[in-house]
């Protein structure tokens, strides 16, 4: 992986996602107030709900973002410290216009990032987003009046009601009836309070760490397989019959296998759909251009369709509303479960793998081994944010693209072959091309990875 | 008016109407450069229970957050309260949120250091340099500050107040008064401490929910529900306060509004009676301050208008008392801030050890008769308007410590000076009657009048 150089790694992203900066140098508060003034201004005035992980930054940015709503007349319910999935499903259940999750996801503490989501609890797209930053650059927000102020609310129900409706959503008797042991890091994020008393509660022993949400995160709140060597230990002192790590907002899964090992990601995708699929929920599985193929061998093996979407949460939230899709999700360990919500939900992930495990009744290295096997190789190339796009527009006339059986443009550029492909896009989060390769062999997406990185590294 | 901005930053602090001027990125900008000018440290915030006041409160709390500041939130209190609590929690620092006697739609903010007393004019100059640099401090996501809570600072003040007077002597009087809060700050202290000090208390406008009932300047034209209970209780007297609690105005105990000069010659007269020191009194207060320094051989010392000018000089002078006119009393003994509560208490014990009521302790003052006038002044007409006005009173005896202060044969007086927080020049005059204070300022008005118009 190539190392960002320092002033490339904090310059504020204003993304479709959402506003992303680190603290102490470009997400000030006078920025989020602005943000949540504009917002306000744009889904208001009506309720909006707030979330916040556990980033010590949250106390500083909260108030900011509810000052700024409250000013554009909106009523502000702090939700406290809870996954986003559990914010987005009491948006879609209330009567609430939107919602504001204090969340970086994944990213380290010195972030933070507003992640703004509309009544149905789906993320704005692209088309919402950009009219969000109009009102943003605009900067002529609705300002209340004195007497339309609302005092803040508070709901500290949300994520128990998100919890209720995950249980209801899997065989807790047959959960209850494998008596498993599993490991679980939370890794000190938004999961710390809810994770292990939620697995407790479907009949599982629980081994956590990193369940404090006062501490700070005591690794990468990203749940991929270098960061979870506290979880592998955990998984092998304690006999657990699987591990599971989540990121800092409840979105993303991670798996350790009951012999210590971290598959990686994209397993977790492969195993909630396997899992849907295989008790037969209706509907094609969406996920998107850069997750892996051994999601189509999964679907085709169950007679299932996939819908390949964008990369990011809202595209894939919305093809799935579009296609009823029966599962949807991203080879980062993101998954969606339409009978629950759209919101890409760890606990659930874990949730539903654990309910896969009981109902098959194989150790999860067996589930693991019996996931078509294929060789994923993830590369980042700093790009500052205003070539990036160029870039990949010039890659895009000198690519070669001889070997592919189809070329889809949707979101940057991926190139289809029968046993392998290679997609090339602009990451929305941070400044950085990503470079993603999957085939059968290791080698083979290897050498695919280098070739294209190294075009890329030429061109930025 | 249509030209005169609503937002008002000035060495008072910053003012707006909530919804127009006083947005959330001006607060948070503010709140910025106070953290950044105390370098990091504690700030207490209290505010008044206007309903814009926790969209401030937070909008404070991520600024001063963001520059490694902490906050201890002491909540819905009056602005003494809070300036009690910077120095009892050994702050660095104190914010109230309150726009005081200024209608509802008004909030402000007013910045206070670390010994409670609010920054004075170099200091506010100093933070508005701060501002208006723009580059304020911001610390890492491990440096942020904390969010704290103080439940006992209401309690800690009202006992320190108590402790203060006789309450023996006030109980044994066991006065009937009405109290007025208008839903302000001191609601539920203010009828506490009363009940405290052994008062039999009716208690109206009693529910800090910032909705006022009434105009919250504790002066006799907004006063009319309060004579009124006061006269169907056949109570002692009544007490109005402002929506912060810094001034208080008094009510016969003929349910007449005495008019909220006598607050201060009141508490004066008893700060005065058993402490050796002067009196400090802002330029624009009753000359009835100038016969309780006579009665007990106190000097008067005259300060320009605004607590902190009249706190600076009392604390020069190593005063025992002192205030403003607009009822506003500062007994040092317990803080150098204006305090109703305070003021209340020295009444109460004047009245219990005096044996006197309000009517009686009114009469023992020489007759006056106090106007006080404003006039919509762009900042830029101030200056030569009150020339203008020096050059017509050429000759006589005048103190331009703050405008121009014109003494009269006869004993009254004339004081034309710019406000501190709004876009007007005040005009007050005093004399033995109505008719004559209101012709002085009449006069005065005409010459000021036209030298705006002149000027604009």
């Amino acid at each position: 992986m190539s190392t960002l150089s320092a002033d490339m790694s904090k310059p504020l992203k204003i993304t479709i996602a959402g506003v992303r900066g680190v603290v102490g140098e470009t997400l000030t508060p006078r920025m989020l107030v602005n943000f949540s003034q504009a917002f306000g201004t744009y889904v208001g005035p009506g309720r909006v709900l707030v979330s916040r992980d556990t980033r010590a930054s949250g106390r500083m940015v909260q108030p900011c973002v509810w000052s700024g709503l409250t000013a554009t007349g909106c009523e502000v319910v702090d939700l406290g410290i809870c996954p986003t999935p559990a914010l987005q499903l009491a948006v879609q259940q209330s009567e609430a216009s939107g919602g504001i999750a204090i969340t970086a996801g994944h990213n380290e503490a010195q972030w933070n990032a507003l992640k703004f989501c509309r009544e149905d609890g789906i993320y704005l797209n692209p088309k919402q987003a950009e009219e969000l930053l109009n009102a943003y650059h605009q900067m002529q927000f609705t300002r209340a009046r004195w007497d339309q102020l609302h005092p803040v609310g508070r709901d500290e129900t949300a994520a128990a009601r998100h919890l209720d409706a995950i249980r209801e959503d899997v065989d807790v008797e047959a959960i209850r009836g494998a008596e498993l042991t599993v490991a679980v890091d939370c890794t000190n994020g938004a999961c710390s309070a809810y994770s292990p008393g939620f697995l407790e509660s479907i009949g599982c022993r629980v081994v956590a760490i990193n369940d404090d949400p006062e501490l700070p995160f005591p690794h990468e709140p990203r749940p991929t397989p270098d960061n979870l060597s506290q979880l592998r230990a955990l998984v092998a002192a304690a006999g657990a019959d699987v591990g599971f790590a989540h990121d800092a907002d409840g979105d993303r899964l991670g798996i350790v296998t009951e012999t210590g090992d971290a598959p990686g990601e994209e397993y977790t995708i492969c195993l909630a759909t396997e899992m849907v699929l295989g008790r037969g929920d209706e509907g094609p599985v969406v996920t998107n251009l850069s997750t892996t193929m051994a999601v189509d061998d999964i679907a085709a093996k169950h007679g299932r369709e996939v819908v390949r979407s964008g990369v990011g949460q809202v595209f894939v939230a919305e093809s799935a509303l579009n296609y009823g899709a029966s599962v949807a999700g991203e080879g980062s360990g993101g998954i969606v479960f339409p009978r629950i919500n759209y919101a890409q939900d760890s606990i659930a992930a874990m949730a539903h793998i654990i309910n896969l495990m009981a109902d098959r009744a194989r150790p999860i290295s067996q589930l693991v081994d019996e996931t078509p096997d294929y060789y994923i190789e993830k590369r980042e190339i700093a790009c500052p944010p205003q070539r990036a796009y160029s870039v990949l527009e010039e890659l895009r006339r000198e690519i070669d693209a001889t070997w592919a059986e189809e070329m889809n443009l949707d979101d940057g550029i991926r190139l289809t072959g029968r046993d392998r492909w290679v997609h090339v896009r602009v990451s929305m989060t941070e400044p950085i091309i990503r470079v993603i390769t999957e085939a059968r062999a290791r080698g083979l997406a290897i050498d695919l990875a280098d070739a294209y990185v190294r075009q890329v590294e030429r061109l930025v | 008016m249509a030209a005169i901005q609503t937002l008002k930053i000035g060495v008072s602090g910053v003012r707006g109407i909530v919804g127009e001027s006083l947005t959330p990125q001006l607060v948070v900008g503010f709140a910025e450069a106070f953290g950044t000018y105390l370098d990091g440290g504690v700030v207490v915030i209290g505010r008044d229970p206007r309903p814009s006041g926790e969209m401030i409160l937070n909008a404070l709390i991520g600024g001063l957050l963001s520059t490694g500041c902490s906050v201890i939130d002491v909540g819905i209190c009056p602005t003494p309260t809070m300036q009690h609590a910077v120095v009892d929690l050994g702050a660095d620092g104190g914010i109230a949120i309150t726009a005081s006697h200024h209608p509802a739609a008004w909030n402000a903010l007013k910045f206070c250091r670390d010994d409670g007393i609010f920054l004075n004019q170099y200091q506010a100059e100093e933070l508005l340099n701060v501002y208006h640099q723009g580059a304020f401090v911001q610390r890492p996501h491990n440096q942020l500050g904390r969010v704290g809570g103080d439940e006992g600072a209401i309690n800690r003040h009202l006992s320190k107040v108590l402790a203060s007077v006789d309450s023996g002597a006030i109980s044994s009087l066991a006065p009937k008064v009405v109290i007025d809060s208008v839903n302000g700050a001191g609601a539920d202290c203010a009828e506490g401490l009363l009940q405290k000090m052994g008062c039999e208390v009716i208690a109206i406008n009693d529910v800090p929910n910032g909705r006022f009932p009434r105009d919250p300047e504790p002066i006799p034209p907004n006063l009319g529900e309060l004579c009124e209970v006061v006269r169907e209780h056949d109570a002692d007297l009544g007490f109005a306060q402002d929506a912060d609690g810094d001034r208080l105005s008094v009510i016969s105990s003929e349910g007449i509004a005495i008019g909220e000069e006598f607050t201060l010659a009141f508490a004066a007269d008893v700060m005065a009676e058993n402490r050796e020191g002067p009196i400090v009194a802002n330029l624009s207060t009753s000359r009835m301050i100038d016969e309780v320094g006579e009665r007990h051989e106190s000097e008067v010392i005259r300060s320009k208008v605004g607590e902190v000018n009249v706190v600076e000089r009392m604390l020069a002078v190593n005063a025992v008392g002192g205030g403003e006119g607009n009822g506003g009393v500062i007994d040092p003994q317990l803080h150098h801030c204006r305090d109703n509560l305070a003021a209340m208490a020295l009444i109460l014990q004047g009245m219990a050890t005096r044996g006197v009521s309000i009517v009686d302790w009114m009469h023992s003052f020489r007759p006056s008769a106090i106007v006080k006038e404003k006039l919509p002044c762009p900042a830029g007409s101030t200056q030569r308007a009150i020339l203008a006005l020096r050059r017509h009173y050429e000759g006589r005896s005048m103190d331009l410590t703050e405008g121009v202060k014109v003494f009269f044969e006869d004993g009254s007086w004339l004081h034309a000076r710019p406000s501190n927080t709004e876009p007007i020049l005040r005009v007050i005059s005093e004399a033995d009657d109505a008719e004559s204070a209101d012709r002085y300022c009449q006069e005065a008005l005409d010459i000021l009048s036209e030298e705006i118009v002149r000027t604009r």
